[in-house]
């Protein structure tokens, strides 16, 4: 019986142990431009979430595409319902791991991030450079990609094709907190 | 038996833990993700099927200009007239007042019909699962017929008429939409005296989307007390949709030459085929303007 217990313990000690190093992102920022001489068009996305494991420096990140934002409101509904498909493809992910990070530094880091995107049911494997901040145990990861439409899969109709930039620039920082649950 | 149990339990725990720290933080993630009612958009795109209104109302501070044209031929074999013998347009504004309220305010030039209306998303549907399964519209249009009446009695009321409909559509599928549109119609004038004031009718529309910008639309008014004194016949539409951005366009084949909305439902004269005059050509051309941004700044 008291073994019983003590495996219960472990059982305990273990999972808290295994949340203790990971931090959470629930507010973490994307944004998108796209820059044409006909339009400018810039979304933002201010839900997206991130976890970090820092004892394997792994990272994941998951956002709605129909959190986006747009400065016009119809383009967020051509968005959704005629490139990105929101209906089938909610959920557009990340996961992937921080090279050569080692967590216990607290300063700026530039790091690659490595890792699949995933997006309108493409996997892509992506590697980012990423800023990474630690300032009294609170990280900050930030950068900018750039992502090209056709590799997604997102069809632009011909005549709307000098609307839509053929790369998009893309902006990601999230601000991480210990994760408790 | 006990030390295999918790043998057993000590395996799990172990088994469970490296799991955890492998490539599943994503599952994580999902739990941590809030529960934000989806709203199904694009029902249909645009806030008319074909002819008549769809479920959908533009978001504030959105206006709409709003162009129908309806082409038809006359039966006279030779004609003098380029193109087409009969154009009627119809031009209007329409503006999201809220994200549920659109109000709009049209001329149609053919019948001389003036028109405004109100239409208010009641319920909208969620894709999620919860809340409702289908979307409701409310509708309520009135016309002002500025024709000149030499022997029509009465004043102003004489040439209002209205239109109510409640509008019920349900998105099947990303591809598939459709809609029952119960309606009522009251006439402000009438031609005869035998001739109903007050007319029932019920609209089916559907929607399939043949691409990512384009999608087939069918249309159909069930008149359940026509006009008695000429023939009347329920107005049908086929046609695509295609939106560019800020401009959609519908292409539509119709026998309805009317275009506001008691009109086009009570007093379609002519059976739909491809005869003339019978057979009109539709074009309506949406163009957005957006007065406000969606994004703080």
């Amino acid at each position: 019986m008291i073994r019983l217990i003590m495996a219960f313990i472990l059982l305990g000690v273990l999972g808290q142990q295994e949340n203790e190093n990971k931090i959470i992102a629930r507010q973490g920022q994307i944004s998108f431009f796209s820059y044409t001489s006909v339009e400018n068009i810039k979304a933002e996305n201010n839900q997206v979430l991130s976890i970090i494991d820092l004892e394997n420096s792994t990272i994941a990140v998951s956002m709605l595409m129909s959190a986006f934002v747009f400065e016009k409101a119809l383009m967020r509904e051509h968005f959704n319902e005629s490139y990105v498909e929101s209906d089938i493809y909610p959920k557009a992910t990340f996961e992937g791991s921080i090279v050569n990070y080692d967590p216990a530094l607290s300063g700026v880091q530039t790091k690659i991030v490595k890792g699949i995107f995933s997006m309108h049911g493409v996997k892509k494997e992506l590697e980012i450079k990423a800023k990474i901040e630690k300032n009294r145990g609170h990280f900050i990861v930030s950068g900018t990609f750039e992502a090209l439409v056709k590799d997604y899969d997102i069809k632009i109709p011909p005549l709307l094709a000098g609307n839509i930039a053929d790369s998009i620039s893309v902006d990601f920082r999230f601000e991480y907190e210990p994760y408790e649950n | 038996m006990r030390t295999r149990k918790i043998l057993f339990l000590v395996f799990i725990t172990i088994g469970y833990v490296q799991f955890s720290n492998g490539q599943e933080l994503l599952e994580l993630l999902d739990k941590e993700q809030k529960d934000v009612p989806e709203y199904t958009s694009a029902t249909f795109k645009m806030t008319r099927i074909a002819i008549g209104h769809s479920i959908e109302t533009r978001k504030k501070g959105i206006l709409e200009i709003f162009v129908a044209n309806r082409f038809w031929n006359t039966p006279n074999p030779q004609s003098e007239s380029f193109f087409v013998d009969r154009l009627s347009t119809r031009f209007a504004l329409e503006y999201g007042v809220a994200d549920r309220l659109s109000v709009g305010l049209g001329g149609t030039s053919y019948d001389g019909l003036f028109d405004g209306y109100l239409k208010y998303k009641l319920i909208r549907q969620r894709g999620d699962g919860k809340g409702s399964p289908f979307s409701i519209t409310l509708m309520h249009s009135s016309t002002y017929n500025s024709n000149a009446f030499p022997n029509l009695e009465g004043d102003f009321s004489n040439r209002l008429s209205f239109a109510s409909q409640v509008l019920v559509a349900k998105k099947f599928s990303p591809d598939f939409s459709l809609q029952i549109a119960p309606s009522f119609i009251h006439r402000g004038q009438l031609l005869a005296a035998e001739d109903p004031r007050n007319h029932f009718a019920i609209g089916f529309g559907g929607r399939y989307k043949l691409g990512h910008h384009l999608s087939f639309v069918s249309e159909y008014y069930y008149i359940a007390n026509p006009i008695k004194s000429f023939d009347t016949y329920g107005p049908f539409a086929i046609g695509v949709n295609w939106e560019l951005g800020d401009l959609m366009l519908q292409f539509m084949l119709t026998n309805a030459q009317r275009i506001a909305d008691d009109a086009f439902i009570t007093q379609t004269r002519l059976n739909f085929n491809f005869k003339n005059p019978n057979l009109n050509f539709g074009f309506n051309a949406t163009y957005v303007i957006h007065f406000k941004s969606g994004l703080k700044k």
